[in-house]
Order: C-alpha cells, then structure tokens, then sequence
C-alpha cells in the first residue's frame, strides 16, 4: 500500500462523498434532488469523523457519539426539509429551484 | 485477514462510488434515492470495517429506515411529474459549474490530507456499548440534551409548516 494509510483511506472516500454531494448540489434543478446530495456530503462527514475517532488515539467513543448525533441532526434537517418542500409544490405547482423567484409572506 | 479487509474495503468503496454517481446523476429522483441507498449502505459496512457496529446499526436504523423513507415521502408528495424526472439539460453549463465547484475542495482537502501529519495510527478497537452511553451521559450531556430538543423543534416545525395553509385561510 505504497505509503497511504488505513486513515488516509478512509478520509478519501468521505472526501469522494462531499465531492458527489456538492457536484450534485449544485446541478440538480429538484429540490428533493438537492436535499440527496446533502444527505451524501451528511454521510461522508459522519465516516471520516468515525475513521478520526477508531484509528487513532483520540477517544473512540466520543468520535463515534459524535457521528450519531450528526445523524440525528440529519434527522431533523430532512423532517423540516419535507415540511418546507411540501409547502413548496403548493404554493407554486413544483419545486424546480431555479423558477422559485417569487418571496411572498 | 488482512487482505480480505482491503478487498471489503474496495468492495465498500465500489458500492459508495456506484450509489453515490447514481445520486447525482440519475433524472429519475426513485432512482436518485435508490442510489442513496445504497450509498448509505456502503458507508455501513465501512463503520463495520473498523469496528464500530454499533454506528453501523445506527446507520441503517436512521438512515435507511427514516431518512430515506422521509425523502421518499417528498418525492410521491409533491405530485411530480411522472416517475418525478427532472427536465433534460440542454446546455452542459450547470454540470460544468458542479465540476468546478466539487473539484476546488477535492483539491484542498486531498492536498491537505496527503501531506497533513497524521497521528500516530492505532488499530481499531470495539468500543463496549456500555462506554458509549457513560460518554453520552458525561461530556457529552449538554450536547445530548440539545439534540432533543433541536429534534423536537423540528417536529413541531414540520408540522406548523404542514398545516399552515389551513390556518392561513
């Protein structure tokens, strides 16, 4: 494994993980497209904070706690996320981000 | 052994890879969240990989139980067109602003990551589940307890937001 850690690994992958989730971040036009990609970036941060935490000295515990609540704040994004799209698609008939132009109270 | 973990791991890497292009680029959104899926999935088996099962069940539990089942909600709920596509993309302009966009942190962080000094590497090691709920319990009390409440905020947000047409009339 010329030279590349089992952390150094680790970390690549989560970084492939933003790289697709800002790549389709900003290419998607759908809301729900959108809201994917974030999970994805979500997703990466959570496995290189678990890698940081497993295999290194840091404590292992804390690291891991920490990716859960991630995933619990994840959680809570995708509830409001549903609540806001929904209201979306009634107040305009879709949720193409890039007709949202109109702000009304 | 330790050359069937590397072949896991590149297994795992193969199914986040395929998941997460499938995400990205896939018009039919079903699709797109199947790609998801399988993504989180892949990330499963990577907590799996070192020694964390705890989080791995947590993942599977959350996110391919709840998450996905909530985007899934979003897609029938909004009445998309069918099979929910997005509209084809005449010009390449908006994938060639993702590249760009996704490089310019590939770039730095792959950088950084390359020539960083890491620490000392150990190998993993099971954490009890005992342990974990004593650290929730103790350093990580306030956070913990935030957590709550930001979910039930959440929830009580979500449903404000789901009937407000109603009390608007």
């Amino acid at each position: 494994m010329n030279g590349i850690t089992h952390l150094e690994m680790y970390q690549f992958v989560s970084l492939m993980l933003l790289g697709l989730g800002l790549f389709g971040l900003v290419r998607r036009r759908s809301l729900v497209g959108m809201l994917i990609s974030v999970e994805l970036m979500l997703n990466g941060a959570g496995l290189s904070i678990v890698a940081s935490g497993q295999l290194t000295p840091a404590s292992a515990a804390m690291g891991q706690l920490a990716t859960l609540f991630v995933m619990g704040l994840a959680a809570a994004e995708v509830a409001l996320i549903l609540a806001i799209i929904i209201v979306v698609s009634r107040r305009f008939g879709h949720i193409e981000s890039n007709n949202l132009r109109t702000m009304r109270g | 052994m330790e050359h069937l973990a590397y072949v896991a791991f590149g297994i795992y890497t193969l199914i986040i890879l395929t998941g997460g292009l499938m995400a990205v680029l896939c018009r039919s959104m079903v699709r797109a969240l199947v790609g998801l899926i399988l993504t989180l999935f892949g990330v499963a088996g990577c907590y799996l990989l070192m020694a964390a099962p705890f989080i791995a069940l947590m993942q599977i539990l959350i996110y391919v139980g709840a998450v996905s089942i909530l985007i899934l909600f979003a897609i029938m709920l909004t009445r998309a067109p069918a099979g929910a596509e997005e509209a084809p993309y005449i010009f390449p302009w908006r994938s060639l602003a993702a590249l760009a966009v996704a490089f310019l942190p590939l770039a730095v962080i792959g950088g950084m990551i390359r020539s960083g000094q890491v620490a000392p590497l150990v190998p993993p090691e099971e954490v009890p589940l005992a342990e974990l709920g004593q650290t929730l319990i103790e350093p990580y009390l306030l956070a913990f307890e935030l957590i709550s409440v930001i979910l039930t905020v959440a929830m009580a947000g979500a449903v404000i937001l789901g009937f407000e047409r109603r009390i608007g009339k």
